[in-house]
């Protein structure tokens, strides 16, 4: 095999150089690869979190074949994934696309709509949405007063599943950052010849835009499918998983099993399944995905 | 290749030996050493906001006379903090003292390591003012890892305007409540409210009226399933029946209208349209400050029509325990002895914790004419009927799940109470013999 060799514009040693990345290498080590190792060693024994773990092989992987929590988690978890993804995928686009126009005030509207990520799903946030959704909320009152008979919100699987989702697709900032970035990056003289040809705004978007954009696209795909899987506060904060666990996410089901019911053994071999699931998905995503993106590189 | 292999297995050792390195040590115990020492020592508790100010103030008092021993307070309320507890514990990082509650004696410490052995406290912390009975519920594996600051039972309290609007008395049968659901319903209001929330008080009136009815105790205090499956289904017809009778709100109706906001938060509860609670008397201050002054009254515990007037329950509350962990044994003892067992303490918190178990501190209340209110009018009911210990079983977390998912199948009309109750019962047992072992 051909040595490589590598430029060192400003003559740096090789030593200076590991030195300098030294502390991501340690807080990779320490904050990373050993809780990740651990989690895994930790998800063969039978370990309350507490006192010694106690080996017990594959004990844990077992039970979550008969265990009816672990299967209504990991079904909440892929019916919000599911439902939520595609959702913000498409109101980040539309809002980066309108913001992408020479609009008086655009940066203001982008702060604007930037400002729910940053406020996330914290407890000012919460009892806002107790406000909005309570039985005798904001949402109920105009429903009613359109002559719309009430929702449910809080006890109502499907419904209980929509709030958490709103939460989160009022967070579509970051996605819609990404969207905004990538549109500023295509040529302004695409869209000025597909005029010059007749293409309309619509047309110009599905045949320019969105093509130039699949990389972005499959980019916030994969982050949002994550983020998804992996969704805990607004659950926890909001619904608690109920009614009847509709939407009681992974997530919950791990911070539950390790410190409300004390077992940390089960609760790290969760974590590897959802690892697992993640990883899966992704797979799947990028298969899935690769041909149309390959073909505009 | 060669030197991916060699970086591999450079991973693989950094990985072995951190996880080598970070295998759990034992308990490290300090032993007292007979005198106090300036330091600084924290002390968490959970509770409403009475609690909170009357134990700041009683802080305060502690650093007057003792300006060099400094107490950095960790309070909030109840959701949740169990799991913040547990996670200090595991992480070795736990409060010097902490307010805990029974049923963590099994779960934090099953041999009775998990928290510090008080008995070797005894220069700095008193207890002859306890009774033997009331210091066992302490006692884990041999040693005192906890001491009760009160016992109580949860007891009944109504809103008293919500009932005169009706003309009605608080109902001292339980056949009475069920008739308050008719009367109630014509205004769509409630006589009472149970949840199937972190406090469970639903599943736990149904276990009173069981246990009244049958004798039987629902779990022994050595972790025995008392009740039988047909106990359980007939537990939750009760509570369906209460639902069905308008006595308390249905569980979608609860969940709906309250979002996930405690009942004492809740406006259906302040505006009156809910008119009782089943609390604890050492918890109930919450409930009274949200109503106008007066209002919330002590009601009797219900008994059933012949006079049966057992099943009713009782626990040590709340408990104190001293980390295992702590460097200062001898300060912490001394703050708590201050806690259980000073007067002038024991005036400032008067009976946001129940009904002190301390004899000194409940002299100190009653000589000042302090040992009144909700608290201790729900102590004197519970001390003129035969009640039951609860065990710790009944309270762990993973029960309460149990519980709640039945109440919420049935309510639902997911389940048939038959079949709710078969699936609760052999997780109940299943999950008794798991933790017994």
């Amino acid at each position: 095999m051909k040595k490589r060799t590598y430029h060192n514009p400003v003559g740096v040693s090789r030593y200076t150089g590991l030195l300098l990345v030294s502390p991501f290498i340690a807080g990779f080590l320490v904050f990373t690869l050993y809780p990740f190792i651990t989690s895994f060693l930790l998800g063969l024994t039978d370990y309350d979190g507490i006192h010694q773990p106690e080996y017990i092989g594959l004990g844990n992987y077992r039970y979550m074949l008969e265990d009816d929590g672990i299967h209504s988690a990991v079904s909440a978890t892929l019916v919000y994934m599911l439902i939520l993804v595609p959702l913000k995928l498409i109101v980040s686009l539309l809002a980066a696309v309108v913001l992408n126009n020479r609009i008086k005030g655009i940066g203001v509207y982008r702060t604007l709509f930037y400002i729910p990520s940053i406020l996330g799903s914290n407890l000012a946030i919460v009892i806002m949405w107790q406000f909005l959704f309570t039985s005798g909320g904001l949402v109920n009152q105009l429903i009613s007063a359109a002559g719309l008979p009430d929702v449910s919100w809080y006890g109502s699987g499907i419904h209980s599943m929509m709030m958490i989702v709103l939460l989160r697709l009022w967070e579509f900032g970051s996605a819609m950052i990404l969207f905004l970035n990538a549109l500023r990056d295509i040529p302004c003289e695409y869209y000025e010849a597909a005029r010059v040809d007749g293409c309309g705004g619509v047309r110009c978007f599905f045949r320019i835009t969105l093509p130039l954009l699949r990389n972005v696209i499959f980019l916030n795909l994969v982050l949002q499918t994550i983020s998804a899987m992996q969704e805990f506060n607004a659950p926890y904060m909001i619904t608690g998983g109920g009614p009847m666990r509709s939407t009681y996410t992974i997530g919950m089901l791990i911070y539950n099993e390790m410190f409300r019911y004390h077992d940390a053994g089960y609760a790290n071999a969760v974590s590897w399944l959802l690892f697992a699931i993640v990883t899966v998905t992704v797979l799947i995503i990028y298969r899935v995905t690769r041909r149309s993106r390959e073909e505009y590189i | 290749m060669k030197n991916n292999i060699k970086t591999l297995a450079a991973i693989g050792c950094c990985a072995i030996t951190l996880y080598a390195c970070g295998g759990r040590k034992s308990n490290t115990v300090t032993l007292p050493d007979g005198h106090l020492d300036p330091c600084t020592l924290r002390f968490s508790w959970w509770g409403g906001d009475d609690r909170h100010s009357a134990t700041l103030e009683a802080i305060a008092l502690w650093e007057q006379l003792h300006p060099d021993i400094h107490i950095t307070p960790e309070y909030g309320g109840w959701d949740g903090w169990t799991e913040k507890v547990s996670a200090q514990l595991s992480g070795g990082i736990s409060p010097d003292i902490m307010q805990i509650n029974y049923d963590w004696l099994i779960n934090m410490s099953p041999d009775g390591e998990g928290f510090y052995d008080l008995e070797r406290l005894s220069s700095f912390l008193d207890l002859s003012g306890y009774d033997d009975d009331v210091l066992a519920f302490g006692r884990v594996g041999g040693h005192l890892n906890a001491v009760t600051v009160s016992v109580s039972g949860r007891g009944l309290f109504y809103n008293s305007a919500s009932y005169s609007r009706f003309g009605q008395e608080f109902p001292s049968t339980w056949s009475e409540l069920m008739q308050l659901g008719d009367i109630f319903g014509r205004e769509d209001m409630y006589p009472l409210d149970l949840d199937t929330q972190s406090g469970g008080t639903e599943w736990y009136f149904a276990v009173v009226y069981i246990q009244q009815r049958t004798g039987r105790t629902f779990i022994t205090m050595d972790g025995e399933l008392g009740f039988t499956q047909e106990d359980i289904e007939a537990a939750l017809d009760f509570c369906k029946e209460l639902e069905d009778r308008h006595v308390i709100r249905k569980v979608r109706e609860h969940t709906d209208e309250d979002g996930s906001s405690a009942l004492y938060q809740s406006p259906e509860f302040i505006s009156g349209r809910v008119g009782g609670v089943l609390e604890w008397g050492s918890s109930v201050g919450k409930y009274e400050m949200v109503l106008p002054e007066g209002d919330l009254r002590a009601g009797p515990l219900l008994t059933g029509d012949n006079g049966e007037s057992g099943g009713w329950m009782i626990k040590p509350s709340l408990m104190y325990a001293l980390s295992a962990n702590t460097e200062h044994p001898d300060e912490a003892a001394a703050f708590m002895d201050f806690m259980l067992n000073n007067t002038d303490c024991a005036q400032l918190l008067g009976t946001t914790r129940g009904i002190p178990s301390s004899r000194y501190a409940a002299e100190s209340l009653e000589s000042s004419g302090d040992l009144t209110g909700l608290a201790q009018e729900n102590a004197d009911m519970l001390g003129s009927v035969d009640t039951v210990t609860i065990s710790p079983y009944m309270e762990l977390s993973r029960m309460k799940e149990f519980y709640n998912e039945a109440i919420e199948k049935v309510s639902y009309g997911k389940a048939d109470t038959g079949e709710a109750a078969r699936e609760m019962y052999d997780a109940i047992v299943s999950y008794l013999e798991k933790i017994k072992k």
